[in-house]
């Protein structure tokens, strides 16, 4: 039925589009040769926007704890959305004003259009098919599951419906079949300084929930479900295509969202509420406001069970915690409001001020690719029914998604392009903030006498992509979504946390509050925040940025050999010299190795049979290197980087060598082996014979 | 045998006689275990006998630095160490296979049966035993398969719902279900191989069709004490598991061999239980009642002389009315 309702619909505009589309290029020749956007170049429905109000965007400061806004703001959105829960779609009409800061006339804006993304042939679809999705199995995708976001029309105010000026264009690839970008040319460009307002009908079916956005059974969580306008960055547009690996780029502003939705429904979104309204039809309608974010999202489940009566006392004010969850999850509400309250106490101390009046946090539906996600004001969890005390799941990822309110929320940095810096930095300070909550080596898995630390899982999920790519680069050009994951996640956490030792973690936690206190509400690159660590420490870093950031370089120091025998063995030996004289004078040697190409000074510690300890500095410049002593006592081990800062050296193990071996940690090992092997033996042969 | 007329008691019974069969078993299982765990063994103390690191490995668990381990290519490969310790978890069930006919004869009998006695009962039922362990694993494999399908669809229905706690009830409720199944058919086959070594039966089909009609008919009174001391074995486990972990200390090498090794000592014993009462249930209804035709006279019968006990087929310790008949 639905196929069919498309065809009638979608043959008709394609005829129009397609005479529109031809003249059009003639008269333009876009050399990318964009396809036509929009379904039908309808009128605008709706009332015009009405010309006796002010263009202008508002300097409220409803959602913010700040007398005056904190960010420039560039674009107002005025959203008035109905979603029909039956058919998991949001009809709507979007007021976008648009302030024109670039210095420049405009005459055409892009627009994203991220739903897009769910339909079989886009690039978002083509690529996870490549590296893989932890969402959705595609070869099971069935249509009603697809996603699309389609403008209706879309009248610029004082040019007149251009609906059919809008051509989908592709960008990064040329796929011809993604629309997951449109772009608008104008009339009549916009001058310096002026503003224009957009005024867009349009509808978005949400896909069975992907990326972190859809429905599942009765719940949707609206991520990335309205027409959003690129970001004018360094001299032209940034307006990429949706990609399986990337995640979103917007300019601050203001947001007024109203949406309609079933009474039953219970719902959360970014900003502050401030208006209820039950109407006639059994719908309700919550508008919500915000300042100073850029982006809204919103979720609706009839199930959630809420807790709002937490709050937060911040530097700027008060912020209220509501929290959405699952009702089987509800014994975990305190888990969840604990961990957030203790996550905004470390970022408001360490980085600096959270500055809005609401966080929400949501308890998405259960195996529904919800979890895990970050809005502005609005945050995804993850957990399950059944989940011990000991295993911090549900922590991890709430400080995480919490954690992305500053490096991402505030410090708007381009996730296209540089997804290190939202989701690398917010690893590094996961780990910073983890550790100091629920302990260095056990900030994971503390429970049934097994620990592991989230230091530690950071610098594994990096090892096993360690040589496959460099940091900085686009986030959808990683071999795989592996790599994307290990580099951007982890190496960057490790690299931050070897920062640490180089420059001295003081400074590396006054440069962090730099960082966040200069950029917070603009768009950083990432010179401004490498020069930022640069400026604060005082020192030149390059020699570490270009072989960690921007180069593929791995680290493997390794304790080559080490030897001790007597200084005067040929004496000795003729004088039947007895090992165990302590007269003797022992040369010794050790031999340290550089197996990889990353060159990092290491301080290396030898222990001597005697408890003399002796530190030593090796610049790593040449392959390998020797220490040489002459002492009254041997070598009984050596260990290079022995207070542990360094978190990028893919082999941790061949760090240190000990001349005695110690059998015990072997045998504890081989001990659990071998209980497994003999009990599958035994558990075989209970059921086979 | 009359004071243990209990299946439960009866087996336990049976078992305690045997208990070297126990003790052999294990040895046989930690030896071939021993094997499999060696290229581990070997590679773990070349990777970490040199390594401060592996203290982390030895004071607590820490999962970061075993995985970290395996990560490493100069750890060497991992199908180098699982290949082995599958192989000969896999060899310890073809050799209980090889040796349950002597384990089943043992447990029939009311003296100590000697060794050679033993592995002739070994080898006279081995090619009988294979031909039923193939029929039970195109059996239990085919209807293993057809519950887990319909798991997965009831499954997947339950997790359409929008109670979360409808999916982990219904897998509770279906592993219970096919854990049932399964352990019926698994009631099925015993009942098979002690008939096929205790009656001498060639002809396998008979055993089978034998022991299904006796599983069905005692369906609830095998089941519920094959249930009984599976739940042993799973209370052994999570007991044993628990004394490890809270009173052997993480450096405590010889104590943690040493629990570990009684737990799984210990967990040998349910199965052997469960034979014992499979032997306890032949000798009870199955065995076949034997005409003895012999003329009454007054002459007194002289009993001949054995050096060994009588051979099966009837194990002397069969019910009173089948060898009084």
């Amino acid at each position: 039925m639905k196929m069919r309702w498309w065809l009638v619909l979608f043959l008709p505009v394609v005829s129009v589009l397609g005479i529109s589309l031809a003249v059009h290029e003639h008269a333009v020749g876009l050399a990318a040769r964009p396809q036509p956007a929009a379904s039908a170049a309808q009128p605008v429905s709706t009332a015009p926007v009405s010309s006796s109000k002010a263009t202008t965007i508002p300097d409220s400061t409803l959602g913010i704890n700040s007398p005056t806004p904190m960010s420039q703001r560039i674009v107002h959105y005025e959203i008035d959305a109905r979603y029909d829960a039956t058919i998991h779609a949001v009809d709507a009409t979007e007021v976008l004003t648009y302030h024109n800061l670039t210095g420049q006339s405009l005459d055409h804006f892009p627009f994203h259009l991220y739903q897009n993304a769910f339909q079989p042939n886009s690039t978002f679809v083509r690529e996870a098919k490549i590296a893989g999705s932890r969402d959705i199995a595609y070869d099971e995708w069935e249509e009603k599951e697809y996603g699309s976001e389609e403008i209706k029309s879309l009248e610029v105010i004082g040019q007149g419906n251009l609906t059919s000026q809008l051509q989908y264009i592709q960008p990064d690839d040329g796929n011809k079949a993604d629309k997951t970008v449109a772009d608008l040319r104008l009339a009549k460009p916009i001058a310096p300084g002026e503003y224009v307002r957009f005024k867009i009908a349009f509808q978005t079916k949400f896909p069975k929930t992907q990326a972190r956005s859809g429905w599942k059974r009765d719940f949707v969580l609206g991520g990335q479900w309205f027409p959003k306008v690129g970001v004018w960055w360094h001299g032209a547009w940034n307006c990429h295509q949706y990609h399986a690996t990337t995640e979103f780029f917007a300019d601050f502003g203001v947001y007024d969202v109203k949406l309609t939705v079933p009474q039953f429904e219970v719902v959360g979104a970014s900003g502050v509420k401030v208006g209820e309204l039950n109407n006639s039809d059994n719908t309700k309608t919550l508008t919500y406001h915000g300042d100073d974010i850029h982006d809204f999202a919103w979720t609706a489940s009839p199930r959630y069970k809420v807790k709002e009566d937490g709050v937060f006392h911040g530097q700027m004010g008060p912020v209220q915690m509501r929290i959405l969850m699952q009702p089987a999850h509800w014994r975990q509400v305190e888990r969840h409001e604990k961990i957030l309250r203790e996550s905004l106490e470390h970022f408001e101390r360490w980085y600096g001020p959270y500055p809005y009046k609401t966080i929400t946090l949501v308890d998405p539906e259960p195996d529904s690719a919800a979890g895990g996600m970050e809005y502005p004001t609005f945050i995804t969890g993850e957990t399950n029914w059944f989940m011990p005390d000991g295993l911090y799941l549900p922590e991890i990822v709430v400080e995480h998604e919490f954690g992305h309110q500053y490096w991402y929320g505030m410090v708007a940095t381009n996730e296209f392009e540089d997804a290190w810096m939202d989701e690398g930095i917010n690893s590094y300070t996961e780990v910073k903030v983890l550790d100091s909550i629920l302990g260095r080596d056990t900030s994971m898995i503390n429970g049934a006498g097994v620990t592991f630390g989230e230091r530690e899982g950071q610098r594994l999920g990096y090892a096993s992509v360690a040589d496959v790519d460099p940091i900085a680069q686009k986030a959808y050009d990683y071999y795989s979504y592996n790599s994307y994951g290990g580099i951007t996640y982890g190496k960057t956490a490790s690299v931050l946390l070897t920062l640490e030792s180089i420059i001295g973690e003081d400074t590396m936690a006054r440069a962090m509050h730099t960082y966040f206190m200069k950029y917070r509400f603009t768009h950083p690159t990432k010179e401004d925040f490498l020069k930022t660590i640069e400026e604060v420490s005082g020192r030149d870093l390059r020699w570490y940025f270009n072989q960690a950031i921007y180069g593929s370089q791995v680290m493997d120091y390794k304790v080559l050999k080490v030897e001790s025998f007597p200084a005067n063995w040929y004496d000795e030996t003729k004088s039947h010299f007895r090992k165990d004289d302590k007269n003797t004078v022992y040369r010794s040697y050790v031999w340290l190795q550089r197996k990889g190409d990353f060159v990092m000074p290491v301080e290396v510690e030898i222990k001597f049979d005697n408890d003399e300890k002796v530190r030593e500095h090796w610049d790593g410049a040449n392959r390998w290197t020797r220490f040489v002593y002459e002492k009254k006592a041997k070598v009984i081990s050596a260990e290079i980087d022995p207070d542990h800062k360094v978190q990028i050296d893919r082999n941790d193990f061949n760090n240190s060598f000990t001349t005695a071996a110690n059998r015990k940690p072997a045998l504890k090992l081989t001990n659990y082996w071998l209980f497994v092997t003999q009990w599958i033996g035994q558990a075989l042969a209970w059921w086979a014979v | 045998m009359a004071e243990y007329q209990g299946l439960l008691s009866g087996g336990w019974h049976r078992v305690m006689r045997n208990k070297r069969y126990i003790f052999w078993f294990y040895v046989l299982n930690v030896a071939l275990a021993w094997f499999g765990a060696a290229g581990f063994n070997r590679q773990a103390h070349d990777f970490l006998d040199h390594s401060l690191l592996a203290d982390r490995a030895l004071n607590g668990f820490d999962l970061g630095a075993v995985v970290e381990m395996f990560m490493q290519p100069e750890f060497g490969s991992i199908h180098g160490v699982t290949g082995p310790s599958l192989h000969f978890a896999l060899l310890f069930f073809f050799l209980t296979a090889l040796f349950l006919p002597g384990v089943l004869m043992g447990f029939a009998s009311t003296y100590r049966l000697p060794r050679g006695e033993f592995f002739r009962a070994c080898g006279t039922n081995l090619w009988r035993l294979i031909r039923l362990m193939i029929v039970a694993g195109i059996v239990m494999g085919a209807v293993a398969g057809a519950l887990f399908g319909l798991h997965g669809v009831i499954e997947k229905r339950a997790a359409e719902s929008t109670s979360e706690l409808l999916l982990p009830e219904v897998q509770f409720v279906g592993l219970t279900v096919i854990f049932l199944v399964m352990t019926a058919l698994r009631i099925w086959f015993d009942l098979a191989e002690t008939d096929v070594v205790l009656s001498d039966q060639r002809a396998v089909r008979r055993s089978i069709a034998k022991s299904f009609g006796h599983t069905w008919r005692s369906l609830g009174r095998l089941l519920g004490r094959y249930v009984v001391t599976t739940i042993v074995a799973a209370i052994v486990l999570v007991a044993g598991l628990w004394l490890w972990m809270k009173f052997v200390p993480p450096a405590g090498i010889i104590r943690a061999i040493f629990v570990s090794q009684l737990l799984l000592l210990l967990l040998l014993i349910p199965r052997f239980w469960q034979r014992g009462m499979a032997v306890t249930y032949y000798l009870q209804n199955m065995v076949q009642p034997i005409a003895v035709v012999q003329s009454f006279t007054s002459t007194p019968l002289v009993a001949p002389t054995m050096v060994e006990p009588a051979p099966v087929p009837i194990p002397p310790s069969a019910p009173s009315e089948t060898a009084g008949s």
